[in-house]
């Protein structure tokens, strides 16, 4: 009788073990990252990381999901494809989670086939490559803001609108012969000629190339009133505008996401005056109510942080596509899994960030919304010289 | 305990394994690489397939360096080329892979033959410069020649294909890359007692010396390169059908340099050290990485340092190596081996 009592109580007590996992797991909404906390991307990967992870402890404190708590998986990926592919099936394999997060377009190029018939999962990335955005090749993944043929999109609205005295505006691109550098350039191109503004110049450059001599004399021939660079993070920048501003010209030198950062002003100095750019997302020290909130949560949890770069708030926006997303799975009643979670992200219209951006409409698998920036040296900081610009 | 290996054939003498003990050894290791898919989970898998690229591509280099003194800075150069070959027949031509992997070697042969022209000439650090310039050009050439590479974003290629079986998983495709891989390793420990790799060694040992005794320089040169640059056009092959992309920013100087290192580490001139210096450099960040993580519960705030400092552990790894074992893991394993065969009596 005794036995049969122990018996009894080691079958439940064995039963409760076994589903005691399973009672945790739905609680529990797992989120994997794949970071480039080292390599040469290492100084955004830092900052994405920590305000992805910042956004979705905010989230859980918040109970922004009602009933589930997230919990934030990341590795360090080195910012080397395979490496990184390595890091996104080990964390697949060990943790499953629903959602991804990744270092490069390189990653997002490399996994695509497997996630697309394997993992299934949510997926997005630090990076802005129109090619990751195409829903019929890459379904599960999302640009977490404007690709880069978006920011060129917004910059070249806003020379249409804002011409240099009469006739065509005429503007130049300087970019970089990689991925990064080339992926908006075609598009660029086109949307140039619909929009009425005359590309007098395409210059190509390797990355951090220090001599920028004869660049700088064919920008002098082409007189263009704008200069938009893509591909760098900082150098040949600096170099670039120096050069021009020796001989004398006039062009507003216009950057994308990565060189429109606070940093780049006290780089430039002087000469950032007039430097413009587009950013998909407000600065740190804006007044929306939506930085002021994580301005708050930093001064509260990471009190040394002063200020926190672009990356951070993008890994942040990130954060925040997520989560509405599974709120939205949530509310439908649906299981949070990748394919209602990319669903999901296709139902986000008019969705209001509290000014973190502007109003999200998730189109392709991308947010096409931007603001451009104008540097202002005695502040230090970039100023918006225009409100919010959608493009498709 | 072994006290003497006496042989009573020439066949037994030409053996590749020789004692009953290697030869047992073998066999366990073929049983453990077969089993080994069926046991490992997604993560172990694909660095497996990593490693089997990886080991092909560094067996190559170790031909050129290793055995024929030929330091070469461009090897991640003939993997591409390799890769693009491949890539492009079985993308846009639509070829099986059985025919685009072997195109990708011969592809990868050709340029080899066209940069080791100049070796006749230059040796030594100028020849790396040279391969260094190989490097370059066809780095330019990936990222420019649009109409067969596909430029910046590079080719998608479908998975490989059997009699309409489809390798498309890391397990299926593991079989293919370890199978190659055994190939090409028993080729390179039979190339070196033929009469060209005697003379690949003889170059490397003394070239004037080498030519008094008949060798033909400028074709043992060539030749060397061109070995070496198909086990890297091989590799290449494998890596597109195991990634399914192939991009110019694949393969990097780095990548030759990271080969470089395997070749080091394993053991300049020794096929089954160039084995072992794929799977150091391929798995010692791995293994570095998980023991960082594994402190993270202790210093959550500090991983942005922790991180880095498993690449500063891993060169001074490399360092220690050099000074202490320049001969690499290969003669590290065989100072183990002498030291068991006598164990536990004292010399």
């Amino acid at each position: 009788m005794r036995t049969h009592r122990t018996t009894k109580l080691f079958a439940a007590a064995l039963a409760a073990a076994a589903l005691a996992p399973a009672a945790l797991a739905e609680e529990e909404i797992r989120i994997g990252a794949c970071q480039p906390i080292t390599g040469r991307f290492a100084f955004a990967g830092v900052n994405i990381n920590a305000g992805l992870q910042d956004y979705l402890s905010w989230a859980n404190e918040q109970g922004l999901v009602k009933g589930k708590k997230l919990t934030y998986i990341y590795e360090d990926s080195g910012y080397d494809t395979d490496k990184a592919v390595a890091t996104f099936k080990k964390i697949m394999a060990q943790y499953s989670p629903v959602i991804m997060y990744g270092e490069s377009t390189g990653l997002g190029k490399a996994i695509a086939p497997e996630l697309n018939s394997r993992y299934k999962v949510l997926y997005a990335s630090a990076s802005f490559s129109s090619e990751l955005a195409d829903p019929k090749t890459h379904p599960y993944s999302f640009v977490s803001g404007p690709t880069y043929s978006d920011m060129f999109g917004i910059l070249l609205d806003y020379i249409a609108r804002n011409p240099k005295g009469k006739g065509k505006p005429r503007v130049a691109f300087f970019y970089s012969d990689t991925e990064f550098g080339k992926d908006p350039i075609a598009h660029a191109k086109k949307r140039a000629a619909e929009l009425g503004v005359e590309v007098v110049a395409e210059i190509v450059t390797k990355v951090g190339a220090v001599d920028v001599t004869t660049e700088v004399l064919t920008l002098k021939k082409a007189q263009p009133d704008f200069v938009i660079f893509q591909g760098y993070v900082l150098a040949p920048i600096p170099e670039v505008i120096r050069g021009a501003r020796d001989h004398g010209l006039a062009t507003t030198f216009m950057g994308t996401f990565w060189s429109v950062d606070k940093s780049i002003i006290d780089k430039l100095g002087q000469d950032a005056e007039g430097y413009m750019g587009v950013n998909p997302y407000a600065y740190y020290y804006e007044d929306a109510p939506g930085i002021v909130a994580m301005r708050k949560y930093n001064e509260r949890v990471h009190p040394g942080e002063k200020y926190r770069p672009n990356s951070y708030i993008q890994g942040w926006f990130t954060g925040m596509v997520y989560v509405e997303a599974i709120r939205r799975v949530v509310a439908a009643g649906k299981p949070v899994t990748g394919d209602n979670l990319k669903d999901a992200l296709g139902t986000i219209q008019d969705w209001d960030t509290g000014g973190v951006t502007g109003k999200v409409n998730f189109v392709n698998n991308k947010a096409g919304v931007g603001r451009v920036y104008r540097a202002n040296v005695q502040k230090g900081v970039f100023e918006p010289a225009s409100d919010w610009i959608y493009v498709k | 305990m072994l006290i003497g290996n006496y042989k009573e054939s020439y066949a037994a003498d030409e053996a590749l394994f020789r004692t009953p003990a290697v030869r047992a050894w073998m066999g366990v290791l073929a049983v453990a690489l077969v089993v080994f898919p069926f046991l490992a989970g997604d993560y172990l898998l694909y660095l497996a397939n990593l490693v089997g690229v990886l080991a092909i591509a560094a067996l190559g280099l170790n031909i050129l360096t290793g055995f024929t003194g030929q330091i070469s800075l461009g090897h991640a150069a003939f993997m591409g080329v390799g890769a693009y070959t491949t890539a492009f027949l079985a993308a846009r031509l639509g070829l099986p892979f059985w025919i685009a992997v072997p195109a990708g070697g011969a592809g990868a042969c050709l340029a080899g033959m066209v940069v080791g022209v100049p070796s006749l000439r230059i040796k030594g650090l100028y020849l790396a410069i040279a391969t260094l310039a190989a490097q370059v050009v066809a780095e330019w050439v990936f990222t420019n020649w649009t109409a067969v590479t596909g430029g910046i974003r590079g080719l998608n290629v479908p998975a490989a294909r059997l009699l309409g079986f489809p390798f498309d998983t890391d397990r299926r495709i593991y079989f293919f890359i370890v199978g190659l891989a055994a190939l090409h390793a028993t080729f390179a420990s039979n190339l070196f007692r033929t009469r060209i790799g005697r003379a690949f060694i003889a170059v490397r040992d003394r070239d004037l010396s080498a030519e008094l005794m008949g060798v033909n320089l400028f074709r043992t040169k060539i030749l060397s390169f061109m070995i070496s640059s198909y086990y890297a056009g091989i590799a290449g092959g494998l890596w597109v059908y195991f990634t399914k992309v192939v991009t110019p920013e694949n393969f990097p100087l780095s990548l030759s340099i990271q080969f470089l290192a395997m070749v080091i580490v394993g053991g300049l001139g020794s096929v089954k050290g160039t084995l072992y210096g794929a799977v150091f450099v391929t798995l010692v960040p791995e293994v570095l990485k998980a023991g960082t993580q594994s402190l993270r519960p202790l210093f959550p705030e500090a991983m942005s340092w922790l991180y880095p400092l498993r690449d500063i552990l891993f060169g001074a790894m490399i360092v220690g190596f050099l000074v202490f074992e320049p001969h690499g893991l290969a003669e590290m394993w065989n100072r183990t081996k002498r030291f068991f065969a006598l164990w536990p009596f004292e010399k």
